[in-house]
This record gives structure tokens, C-alpha cells and sequence, in this order.
């Protein structure tokens, strides 16, 4: 009975000590808020899981505490970099904080665009959340950092851009021997090329056999939007063992004759074989940009490719959204001879470590108020859920909380792959011309995917437009 | 001299807007045209180029193959507009059963704005998805896909914008047609036209300011197309699509050329007024041959 007493008083006390201390952080987030309460900040960031997540449940949570109204507007990747460069160009400060996807942070330091997050908060000391520490985010947020270290965006989401196969084809005995017969070697997920055009080809012919939508292969080739540029130089390229567009970064060049890579055999070969993916991938294939991508592979007419992670949770746990509940693993794509070693030895890569920040333009109007959403939105405690919903882990310690070990099963392995891999992955060479050699590269890649050029020939003449475009932007003269 | 000052003074807020919304940015647009100002280039902020904006223009392909895409664009679609405005307008001038209904859902494209046009009509033709290319697959086993065939993607803007646009046309025609004089047609008929004759050598030449106007008006509309094709078909496959207007939204939004954009900006809108002088020359000729 003593023992029982002793319990119950001693659970009283922690339970109680949990509660003040609840209290405690509750009390602090509206003691540092009361001089902004009232306010409302305005955001713009790309719609996607977890965007839409901060704008679902995080801003309402944020509200409630602190009496700072969030309005974040989740909109068009296209249109929010519009929005976002258009208002920090012009200094409007119509957003107070900005989606800043990790391939353009370079683009927008080198342009001075953001507010330094770690001196804010030196500066601010009566704001900086006790919760809140640089330290506990992945390695993902040094790509945030200037030369000093200093932080200019808060991560929110991060991942891989994932190669994903359909467990119940793959698994199936019947598909196996055939596959096996045919091919002479097991059905397993493609670790080359060769093996993943064949799997491709063999499940097209297999819809098609047993009067199903079904085909071999995703391919992310919009024929008039960068989604497609972006598959091939960051996911696809990489496999082949051309890395950062093939533009060579000690000279800013991209052709091969000025020491680039762009139009190197190794990039034509890639992207002969990423077209050639075109025979087996769904009609849509061609209008497909990420989104519509991650569609297709849910709706179960695909049975291989590359998605981006930040959709593999719902396809593989929502039955609201997805065909393949259940159904779905993962793999690191297939690559080229010497890809492995190269990523391994850090010196190359296997595919796209994608992801984004909130920042602050020096433009906001209410950088002090923001400053306590950025920080709201990196405390540990709201991670575990979001990680869940979106598929983006940013924290360290996120990976072992039980929801996330719960989603990993789910998911078979995603988020183990993520943790024990993720390093062999990297996000966009830091480019500070970003979106101005994609758009003139881009459209030669759209002419090879309808056919109008060979490979090599939109290769060949998309490395001279990039070597023109980064002169005429001052780099590599 | 006093009612003079009164009419100024009335008329003052109209002219400051005017000047506000058309001129100031017209004026900063043409400043801008002769600088060299990229966002992202390393000499940061504007470089004064003169001339080199536009002597690049004259040497940039894909620009002048957008103008004549978007030429051939606008030429297609207002032809095929005004054949089948001045069919309906004959139609809606004459009395059927259930005719209200009919002017009602033939005049609701105009009230879509165009952005949901070209969504709606993206929903429609998407490959893979959209009904129209399954049901043109199923019944005809005919391949449609508007992201990788060129010739197919250009013609359903084309159509696209014909369905968006003709309910225009066929008003501003009834218009014209009941307000024809019937004497000339009577004249005709009694004379022993026929309605082809009747049609070319009487109702023609009376409806030609009307025409021209309708096409005055439908040209700088289908020159400055942007939205509704944005949406459909984002300027592809490739170029195919890439208008005017949507080449000098990737030369200032994505690729933040400002400069170079401003420019090609300008010189598209001197080929706007150029062609549309040479109709409104027209039309004052018409109008002084019947006086």
C-alpha cells in the first residue's frame, strides 16, 4: 500500500512537474509575443505535404499561443518564386517570410534577399525560444548557411528524391518467373540502368497482356515546364556520373571543350536513355511535373521510378489518396559503374537531397513577430507529427520518435533509408545563376523529350547557351 | 474659356489614373529597354546598354518564331471565329424554339475568366486523364496528346480560344445584322440575287466596319494571349505554344531579364499598333468611301 501511495505521489509530482512545465514554455511563447498580438504575417511558400501542413495545423497552433495570425499561401512552385523574388526584388513587403527551396538559397544569399536568422536572434535575445536550437536540425541546414555559419533559413522540409517500386508486382511469384524467364535474372528493384529498362518494359507489356493501366516506368517530363529539367540534371544525370548540371564550377563553363560536362557522352547517354524511358511510361509522362508524378505512381499506374519523397508517406499509407497502400518500397536508384564509390567517397552523388527553408526577407515588415513562427516551426515538439504527414524530416531526433518508427514500417524503410543513406544524396550545386541557365538549357531538353532533337543535339546545344547566358551574367569570363 | 476649365477639371481624375496606370509604366518600360538588368548577375543593378536590348531581338530565334507562331495563332482563330459568329448570329436572328436558352449557354464562355478556361480545358484534353483523348483513343484509335504532338497541341489553342471568343463575335455580328438597312437587301432580291450573291455583294461590304472592328478588337486580344494557354499547355511541347506573350513571361518572371523582357515588350507592342493602324486605316477608308 506504502509502495502504491509512494507511486501515485511520485507520478503526481512528475505529472505535475510535466505540466508546469508545459505551462512554463505556453507562457513564454505569449510573454515574448504580447508586443506583436494582433499581428498578421504573411508567407508564400510552394504547395506541397508538408507547406500545406504549416498552413493546416502549425499557423492555428501558432495563433492560439501567441495571438500572431500566419497566413501562409501554399501556391504553384512557378508562381511562388514569382511572387517571392518579384516582392524581395522590388523590397514591397508584402510576404515576412518566403519558401526558399534549398537550389535557389545561393541564388538569393549572393542577392543579399534574406535576414541573418543567427544575429536576429543574438540581436533579439528576449526572442529566442527555449525550445529552439540550431543544433538539433539534420546537416540539411548547412546548405542555409553563409561562409561564417550563420543561418538565413529555418528547414521545414527535407528529403529524397526516391526511387519507388510496387512491392505487390515485385513480390509476385507468378511475375517473378516470368520475369526471370525472359530476362534471365531475378525480378528485384533496378540497381542499373539496364535492369531498370527492362523491368520498364516488362510491366508495360504486362499491363498491357492483362488489359491493365500499368506501364513500366514514371518519367517526370513535362514538355513545357523546368520539372523536367530537374529530373534529368538532378536525378537522372547523377546516376550516369554527371553532377551540378555539368557545369564546371571552377570556370563557370558547361561545354566539354571549355572543361564542363553538359554535353559530355556520359550526359548524351543519359539523356538518350532518360527519352527512351518515354515508350514505357503513361501517356501523362510528357505533362507530368513532380506533382503529377507522385499521382501516377498512386493511382497504381506505374511500376517503378523516381518520386519525390515528400510523397511517399500518402502514397504508401493514405487509402484516400492512393491505389498502392501497402504496396509500395523504396531503393536507391538504379546507377552507373563507379556512382556508388564516387557518392561514397563524397565526391559525387546518387540523386537529389531536396528540400526547403523559411526565410525572412529584409523587406518583411514584421521581421521580429516572424522570427517567433520560424521558431515555432523548428521546436522539436511539433516535428515528430509533421515528419508523419509530410515525409520531411529536419531534426536529428525526429527519426526515432514512434510515429515516425510507426511510418517507416509503413513506408518500408523510407524514412531508415533517409537517415542511413541520405548522405549519398545532395541537393543543387550552389549555383548563383540558378533559374537563369535552367531557362535557357530547359527548353532544348523539352525539344529532345518530343522528339524534334536528338539527345546529343540538345545537349550539345544547351551547354553553348549555358556557357553564353553565364558570361552574360558575369561568371566564367 | 471657363467651360473649358469645368470640362478639364471633370475629366482630371480619369487623366491622372490614365496616367498612373498607362503611361507611367509605359515610360518605365521603355527606360528599362535600354539597360542591361538581370537580378542575378553578378554586376548587380542597372547597367545602361542603349541599343544592344534590341539588336539582340533581331537576332533572337526563338523570339521571332514566337511572333510568327503567335501571328499564325491569331490569324487562325479570328478567321474561324468570324465564319462561325456570322453563322450564329444569322441563327440568333431568326426565331426557334428555345432560342433564350440557346443565346444564354452560347454567351457563358465570355463570363469564364480565361485562366479557368485553360484549366478546365487542361482537365479535358490532359493525356493519360482527360476524356477527350480517351475517348478519341477508344472510339477512333486516334493518339491525341496535346504534351507531345506540336501540331495537335497548337490547333486546340486554336480551338480553345475559338470556343472562348466566338460568343464575342457573334454578338458584335447580330448586332451589325439587325441594324442592316433592308432596302439594299430587298433591292437585291428583286433585282434576282441569290442569297450567295445577296450574302458577298450586299451584306459584306455593309457588315465591313463591323467585321473590322470585331477583328480590330480580337487581334490585340490574341496577340497578348498569356493565361489561358499558360495554363493548358505552359507554352509546349518544346516551343509550340510558346506565344508572345508567354516568351516575354519567361524572359521576366523565371529567367529575371528585366531589361532584354522590357524590350521585347516594347517591340511586340509596336507590332501590335502597327497592325492594328493598318485596320483601323481600313476602317476609316470604308467610312469615307460611303460618305
Amino acid at each position: 500500500m506504502k509502495k502504491l501511495i509512494t507511486l501515485v505521489v511520485l507520478l503526481a509530482v512528475v505529472s505535475g512537474f510535466g505540466l508546469t512545465a508545459n505551462a512554463q514554455d505556453d507562457n513564454w511563447w505569449a510573454t515574448a509575443a504580447a508586443p506583436y498580438a494582433g499581428v498578421t504575417l504573411h508567407g508564400v511558400s510552394e504547395s506541397t505535404p508538408p507547406s500545406n501542413y504549416a498552413a493546416d495545423v502549425l499557423a492555428p497552433q501558432f495563433e492560439a499561443l501567441t495571438g500572431i495570425k500566419v497566413e501562409l499561401e501554399p501556391t504553384s512552385w512557378d508562381q511562388m518564386y514569382d511572387k517571392a523574388i518579384k516582392d524581395m526584388e522590388a523590397g514591397s513587403g508584402i510576404y515576412d517570410f518566403v519558401y526558399i527551396e534549398q537550389d535557389i538559397v545561393f541564388s538569393y544569399l549572393a542577392q543579399d534577399y534574406l535576414v541573418d536568422l543567427t544575429q536576429a536572434l543574438v540581436d533579439h535575445p528576449e526572442l529566442a525560444a527555449p525550445d529552439f536550437n540550431f543544433d538539433d536540425f539534420t546537416t540539411f541546414i548547412d546548405d542555409f548557411k553563409n561562409a561564417e555559419g550563420h543561418v538565413f533559413g529555418v528547414p521545414m522540409e527535407a528529403f529524397v528524391k526516391i526511387y519507388l517500386y510496387r512491392t505487390d508486382l515485385f513480390g509476385d511469384p507468378e511475375i517473378q518467373a516470368a520475369f526471370e524467364a525472359e530476362y534471365g535474372y531475378p525480378l528485384a528493384p533496378a540497381a542499373t540502368h539496364q535492369q531498370h529498362e527492362d523491368i520498364a518494359k516488362f510491366f508495360t507489356e504486362y499491363g498491357e497482356e492483362n488489359d491493365l493501366d500499368l506501364w513500366g516506368t514514371t518519367v517526370q517530363a513535362a514538355s513545357g515546364h523546368s520539372s523536367s529539367f530537374y529530373e534529368f540534371f538532378e536525378s537522372i544525370a547523377p546516376t550516369f556520373g554527371v553532377y551540378n548540371w555539368g557545369i564546371n564550377e571552377e570556370n563557370w563553363k558547361a561545354t566539354v571543350e571549355n572543361g564542363g560536362q553538359m554535353n559530355s557522352d556520359a550526359a548524351k547517354e543519359a539523356l538518350a536513355w532518360w527519352v527512351s524511358l518515354l515508350q514505357y511510361a503513361p501517356p501523362e509522362s510528357t505533362a507530368s511535373t513532380w506533382d503529377e508524378v507522385a499521382a501516377t505512381f498512386a493511382a497504381g499506374r506505374a511500376a517503378q521510378g523516381w518520386v519525390y519523397g515528400e510523397n511517399t508517406a500518402w502514397i504508401a499509407s493514405d487509402p484516400d489518396r492512393s491505389q498502392v497502400v501497402g504496396q509500395v518500397g523504396v531503393a536507391i536508384p538504379p546507377l552507373a559503374e563507379g556512382v556508388m564509390e564516387a557518392a561514397e567517397a563524397g565526391t559525387g552523388y546518387v540523386g537529389y537531397y531536396d528540400g526547403g527553408a523559411f526565410g525572412i526577407p529584409h523587406s518583411s515588415k514584421n521581421i521580429e513577430a516572424t522570427l517567433l513562427w520560424l521558431q515555432f516551426i523548428g521546436q522539436p515538439s511539433v516535428q515528430p507529427e509533421w515528419a508523419a504527414a509530410g515525409s520531411r524530416i529536419v531534426h536529428d531526433a525526429t527519426f526515432d520518435d514512434p510515429l515516425v518508427v510507426e511510418m517507416d514500417a509503413q513506408t518500408n524503410g523510407y524514412y531508415t533509408l533517409l537517415q542511413e543513406q541520405g548522405y549519398l544524396f545532395k541537393g543543387a550545386p550552389a549555383h548563383p545563376f540558378h533559374a537563369q541557365v535552367r531557362s535557357v538549357v530547359e527548353p532544348f531538353i523539352w525539344q529532345a523529350i518530343v522528339g524534334e532533337i536528338t539527345a546529343a543535339e540538345a545537349l550539345d546545344q544547351a551547354a553553348a547557351a549555358a556557357d553564353e547566358e553565364m558570361a552574360r551574367l558575369g561568371y566564367g569570363q | 474659356m471657363r467651360q473649358n476649365r469645368t470640362a478639364w477639371f471633370f475629366l482630371s481624375p480619369s487623366l491622372i489614373i490614365l496616367f498612373i496606370v498607362g503611361l507611367v509604366p509605359f515610360f518605365y518600360i521603355l527606360y528599362v529597354g535600354f539597360f542591361d538588368w538581370n537580378a542575378f548577375s553578378l554586376q548587380k543593378g542597372m547597367h545602361y546598354a542603349g541599343l544592344e536590348n534590341y539588336r539582340r531581338l533581331v537576332f533572337d530565334q526563338p523570339f521571332i518564331n514566337s511572333l510568327l507562331l503567335t501571328f499564325r495563332f491569331a490569324v487562325y482563330a479570328i478567321l474561324v471565329q468570324l465564319v462561325i459568329g456570322y453563322v450564329l448570329a444569322n441563327l440568333l436572328a431568326t426565331d426557334f424554339p428555345g432560342k433564350w436558352f440557346f443565346r444564354v449557354i452560347h454567351t457563358i464562355p465570355l463570363m469564364v475568366a480565361p485562366l479557368a478556361v485553360g484549366a478546365t480545358w487542361r482537365l479535358l484534353t490532359i493525356p493519360g486523364f482527360g476524356p477527350v483523348p480517351f475517348y478519341l483513343d477508344r472510339w477512333f484509335d486516334f493518339e491525341y496528346s496535346i504534351s507531345a504532338n506540336a501540331s495537335q497541341a497548337f490547333w486546340t489553342t486554336v480551338i480553345m480560344d475559338v470556343w472562348h471568343w466566338t460568343p464575342f463575335v457573334t454578338l458584335t455580328m447580330l448586332a451589325g445584322l439587325t441594324a442592316l438597312p433592308r432596302e439594299p437587301l430587298e433591292q437585291a432580291l428583286v433585282d434576282g440575287a441569290n442569297r450567295l450573291q445577296v450574302f458577298w455583294y450586299v451584306k459584306v461590304p455593309l457588315l465591313r466596319p463591323i467585321i473590322l472592328s470585331t477583328v480590330f478588337i480580337r487581334l490585340m486580344d490574341a496577340l497578348r494571349t498569356v493565361d489561358e494557354v499558360w495554363m493548358l499547355t505552359g507554352g509546349g511541347p518544346a516551343a509550340a505554344t510558346r506565344y508572345t506573350g508567354l516568351y516575354i513571361w519567361r524572359i521576366v518572371f523565371p529567367k529575371t531579364d528585366y531589361g532584354y523582357g522590357s524590350a521585347m515588350s516594347l517591340l511586340t507592342l509596336y507590332f501590335t499598333i502597327l497592325i492594328s493602324w493598318l485596320l483601323y486605316t481600313a476602317i476609316g477608308q470604308q467610312r469615307r468611301g460611303e460618305r
